[in-house]
């Protein structure tokens, strides 16, 4: 089968600087470069030749589609409502305004010609953008507001192509698009970790108070890139106000805005180099150093670089306690572990702590321990241990109050397209004049079937949401189309701030209830 | 080569950072820090693929970094975002003021595409100058997400292996290798740049991909003009879109629109099997058969499960266009024919369906392979454990070996010392610790010092360098110390939700 790929010799070195301009602005407080031409998977490149002649129109859709059946293994969490989030970054990073030029068509065409070793790049098609929109793109976009908290199986956004030249665009920003099932994921996952806290917070302290600092993203380090940290910080924010990864509030500041000078907060914190630079026999000279160098305000320290329980005991519990007691309620200590079994460790430091602190009862029956210490559990915290280490610490009796979390892979990377089942799916076409309800429905799997014809979303007199399907939401009686059209042939039509995206993703009273239950 | 103009360095780091300047020891000069993958029992990779730090290097760290206008700003963001006044603002206005700009920092590293084994120094990063003791670990954050590319590079050489080991024995060569496995991941990563990273990296190992970041990527910071090849392909909206009654219609126009070279046509939109048995097989049979070997139809399944489809593909494929043994004695379908599997790829399936096909007799030349998210995004920082200590510091004059050693978790122990790498008398790849490596055996290479790129690797010395092993082709097992069978090797790669 060698005849599969050809590879020529002697390639030409390309000239000029690539279109991929990605590499030149990852941080978001920079300028924005376009780069539509390659934000695409190669196939898309050949697909123009490929829908019925005479299609005038492409129209597409985006959801997190029901899983009904599911395999084998039983999922602890449901994740049965998504957040939705993230498309404003896309549209203003990547498709609004001028993306193509004279040059970058030149280029493009060049580098696919020798990546497919044949001319299959839609040369025309693109300079048709250039010459009739000034390279702006013909498409429209309609969108659920920034924040909805939809369930799965609906509608989130609609995408077609407004010039019947331009029919096959629709689908060229499939790639580009559906990319955004990693902000999406990300803030739906870190609001089922905010409702699981504030049910324990809840139960075992009567109120609510500092839940939005309960869950700190740690995530800067573990994600796949600079762009991912922005992205994936931001959205854990759309739920939170603790965070390390600097990068999400520049995100926020430039895509979304906030009324505040800044979306989240940190604190003074150690690291391991911080102590062991002392020598380890000097841990106690480190912790010393580092409380005094940060009197008044909150001060985190990790303290298992050799032994955590000797640390929470003797160090902390004795030899500086004079020290922390003299600290305020502002400016606790954070005591933080950082290995070995996440309750185990959390529930034996607690003990100690408690042993060596005088503990208070609260109005609920719970212990707590005095407002200048306090524990934040940050290794191996993910939605599932988080429910067990809150669980464990209700059932002795420990307030949440006590504790704080971080957490950086399980928030930020350990998330999939799978989790959520996000999918973009051409739905209507039109065909020598004639629309057609279109869809795939594949034998072997009645859960990747896709909706039909025009969709859009609605609520039910009793408030739930619908999708309608084959255009039936044009029939008054559903009411009004909770789908916005958010751009418009290379214009942003519609935005929203970031306090707009975090009061649509609030947690409902409703939901309270139905945690408390 | 300059880093980025607007990306601002001192923004690119975990919060709590900017406070350690305060926490060091007093007349602390240096700080000596390390990065490796470490060994953990009973993982399943037992080494890893050294890629990706060369586009950090060029794209973030090189040059000029540092300008008024970033301390300005990073001023103004940190006393807002910790509500007091932490940042170490005079500090980096000495970078700018002794160094115009240019991190005073030593990186040494293991040359990219080297296969080291878990366990060992990869790269060492250290400040030049005593004043900066603090920036050692300051870039901790950015440097510690070498993570990804080496991950990823890792995996793809791992699915290489597999698809080496059965196309050897099945067909007797391995030729065609490097096209067995596609990336498909573009939609279904994090975002761009971590497809053009994720990208870059498979390409170490294969050359066909449709995520075509990745080919920038190679060219842009790897000297590789065009790293990867794809071909003509469908997806379901071009074929679903002519209506559910006009299938072969929308197969017929791919087969007219892409005569020469190979076309991919995804083909379960409604019914896998008819689609195979009926149109392809019966109304489209001699269109299929009238194209050449350089021209073949690939048939794509994408739903249902991966094995069980294809073994059904392959069955009813034979029974319209026949096959013939090859020299091993292996099935193979007509050469005008072959099929792409690109829904439910892992390493675990892959071997699975492999397996499957030789049991019925079918040579891997068949099937290609697609892969997505399992390539590119289904992976973390603890799939190789991979972490960065601090393992030396000079305080006073006087050198300290370092390191944690956690009670509660001895594999979170780090190295001590000033390390260096080096092939011991067995041929062994191995890290000395303590200072105690002779310079002359070192294989860590200075790649950065004082701002400046020291040693560049193209793509093709890094190919090079990855390359698979005749143990790693040869259908016995690896004669390596703690080798592990391909059972173990997929237990699980993600923790966590999954």
């Amino acid at each position: 089968m060698n005849g599969l790929f050809q590879k020529g010799e002697g390639l030409q070195t390309l000239v000029g600087p690539p279109l991929l301009l990605l590499h030149k602005d990852s941080c978001p407080l920079g300028k924005l470069e376009g780069k539509k031409l390659h934000e695409i998977c190669s196939s898309s490149v050949t697909h123009y030749k490929q829908y019925p002649p005479n299609t005038s129109k492409v129209y597409s859709y985006f959801e997190c589609r029901e899983k009904k059946t599911e395999p084998t293994k039983l999922r602890k969490v449901k994740y049965d409502k998504t957040v939705f989030y993230g498309l404003q970054y896309i549209l203003h990073r990547y498709l609004k305004g001028q993306v193509v030029t004279r040059e970058k068509i030149q280029e493009a065409k060049e580098v696919y010609r020798e990546h497919f070793q044949d001319d299959v790049f839609n040369e025309k098609g693109w300079n048709y953008i250039l010459e009739k929109y000034n390279g702006h793109l013909p498409i429209e976009i309609k969108a659920v507001p920034e924040g909805s908290v939809i369930p799965r199986g609906n509608v989130l956004f609609t995408v077609v192509s407004t010039d019947p030249e331009c029919y096959w665009l629709t689908n060229w920003v499939e790639t580009i698009l559906v990319q955004i099932w990693y902000p999406i994921t990300v803030a739906t996952n870190s609001r089922e970790q905010k409702k699981i806290l504030a049910k324990y917070l809840m139960e075992t302290s009567g109120s609510l108070e500092g839940l939005e600092y309960k869950l700190h993203d740690f995530g800067y380090r573990g994600v796949s890139s600079q762009e991912t940290a922005g992205i994936g910080a931001s959205a854990h924010l759309v739920n939170f106000k603790g965070t390390d990864t600097v990068a999400g509030i520049c995100v926020i500041k430039k895509y979304y805005g906030t009324k505040d000078p800044v979306p989240g907060f940190s604190v003074p914190a150690a690291e391991h180099s911080t102590i062991t630079a002392w020598g380890k026999d000097h841990e106690k000279d480190a912790f010393e150093h580092i409380i005094k160098q940060f009197p008044s305000v909150p001060v985190s320290i990790v303290s298992d670089s050799y032994d955590i329980y000797n640390a929470c005991e003797k160090i902390w519990g004795e030899d500086l306690r004079g020290l922390i007691e003299m600290r305020s309620a502002d400016a606790p200590l954070v005591v933080r572990p950082d290995s070995g079994n996440p309750l185990d460790t959390v529930l034996k430091v607690l003990e100690i702590l408690g042993k060596k602190f005088p503990l208070v009862e609260n109005s609920k029956g719970y212990k707590v321990l005095p407002p200048y210490i306090r524990v934040i559990q940050g290794d191996g915290v993910d939605i599932n241990t988080l429910q067990e280490i809150v669980e464990g610490m209700k059932e002795h009796r420990w307030s949440i109050e006590n504790i704080a979390f971080g957490s950086g892979g399980a928030l930020l990377q350990k998330l999939t397209r799978d989790l959520l089942n996000c999918s973009f799916k051409c739905s209507y076409v039109v065909t020598n004049g004639l629309g057609v309800n279109v869809f795939k429905d594949p034998v072997a799997d009645p859960n990747k079937r896709s909706k039909k014809g025009r969709l859009s979303l609605h609520r039910t007199p009793s408030g739930d949401f619908v999708t309608l399907e084959e255009g039936k939401g044009d029939l008054e009686e559903y009411g009004e189309d909770l789908l916005h059209t958010v751009f418009r042939n290379g214009k942003i039509v519609k935005t929203y701030t970031f306090d707009e995206v975090r009061d649509n993703a609030k947690l409902k009273e409703s939901e309270l209830e139905d945690l408390l239950l | 080569m300059m880093a980025a103009q607007d990306f601002n360095f001192l923004l690119a780091t975990d919060s709590y950072k900017i406070t350690h300047y305060k926490q060091y020891p007093p007349n602390v000069s240096k700080v000596y820090s390390y990065f490796e993958c470490r060994r953990k029992k009973g993982a399943q990779f037992n080494e890893v693929v050294f890629f990706g730090l060369q586009y950090l290097l060029k794209k973030y760290l090189a040059g000029p970094v540092v300008t008024e206008e970033k301390i300005q700003q990073a001023k103004v963001f940190y006393q807002m975002h910790f509500k007091q006044a932490v940042f170490d603002e005079e500090g980096w206005r000495k970078v700018l003021e002794k160094y115009d700009g240019r991190l005073p920092i030593r990186i040494k590293a293991v040359p990219e595409g080297k296969i080291i084994p878990r366990g060992n120094v990869l790269f060492t990063v250290e400040n030049t100058d005593p004043d900066f003791f603090w920036l050692t670990n300051y870039i901790e954050t950015m440097l510690v997400q070498m993570w990804y590319p080496i991950t990823v590079a890792t995996i793809s050489r791992e699915f290489k292996k597999i698809l080496a080991k059965h196309l050897k024995a099945t067909t007797g060569s391995l030729e065609g290798l490097d096209i067995k496995l596609h990336d498909f991941g573009y939609r279904g990563v994090s975002s761009q740049e971590s497809a053009a990273l994720g990208g870059a990296a498979h390409l170490v190992n294969f050359c066909s991909t449709d995520t075509v970041a990745g080919l920038l990527m190679a060219q842009q910071y790897y000297g590789c003009p065009m790293a990867g090849f794809s071909i003509p392909a469908a997806e379901h909206s071009t074929i679903i879109s002519w209506g559910k009654s006009r299938e072969k219609d929308a197969f017929e126009c791919l087969l007219d629109q892409f005569p020469s070279g190979p076309v991919a046509v995804v083909s379960d939109s409604y019914d896998i099997f008819k689609a195979c048995k009926h149109i392809w097989g019966d109304k489209l049979k001699e269109r299929v058969m009238e194209r050449s070997e350089d021209s073949a139809l690939i048939i794509r399944p994408d739903s249902g499960d991966p094995a069980q489809t294809l073994l059904e593909v392959l069955k009813i494929l034979e029974e319209c266009f026949g096959s013939s043994l090859n020299s091993v004695g292996y099935k193979v379908l007509p050469s005008y024919l072959r099929i792409i599997q690109g829904d439910g790829i892992d390493l675990n399936s892959i071997n699975e369906i492999l397996e499957k096909l030789r049991d019925e007799g079918w040579s891997a030349e068949n099937v290609f392979f697609g892969c997505g998210s399992a390539l590119l995004q289904k992976i973390n920082r603890d799939t190789l454990n991979c972490a960065f200590k601090c393992s030396y510091v000079e305080a006073n004059g006087r050198g300290m070996d370092v390191c944690k050693q956690p009670v509660t978790d001895p594999s979170k122990g780090s190295k001590r010392g000033r390390l260096s790498l080096r092939r011991n008398s067995d041929g062994f790849i191995e890290t000395v610790e303590r200072g105690a490596g002779k310079p002359e055996e070192d294989m860590l290479v200075t790649v950065f010092e004082n701002g400046t790129i020291l040693q560049e690797y193209t793509l093709d010395e890094i190919r090079k360098a990855a390359q698979l092993w005749e143990e790693d082709v040869s259908p016995s097992q690896h004669n390596k110390e703690d080798s592990t069978t391909l059972e173990i090797h997929q237990k699980c790669i993600m923790n966590g939700v999954h």
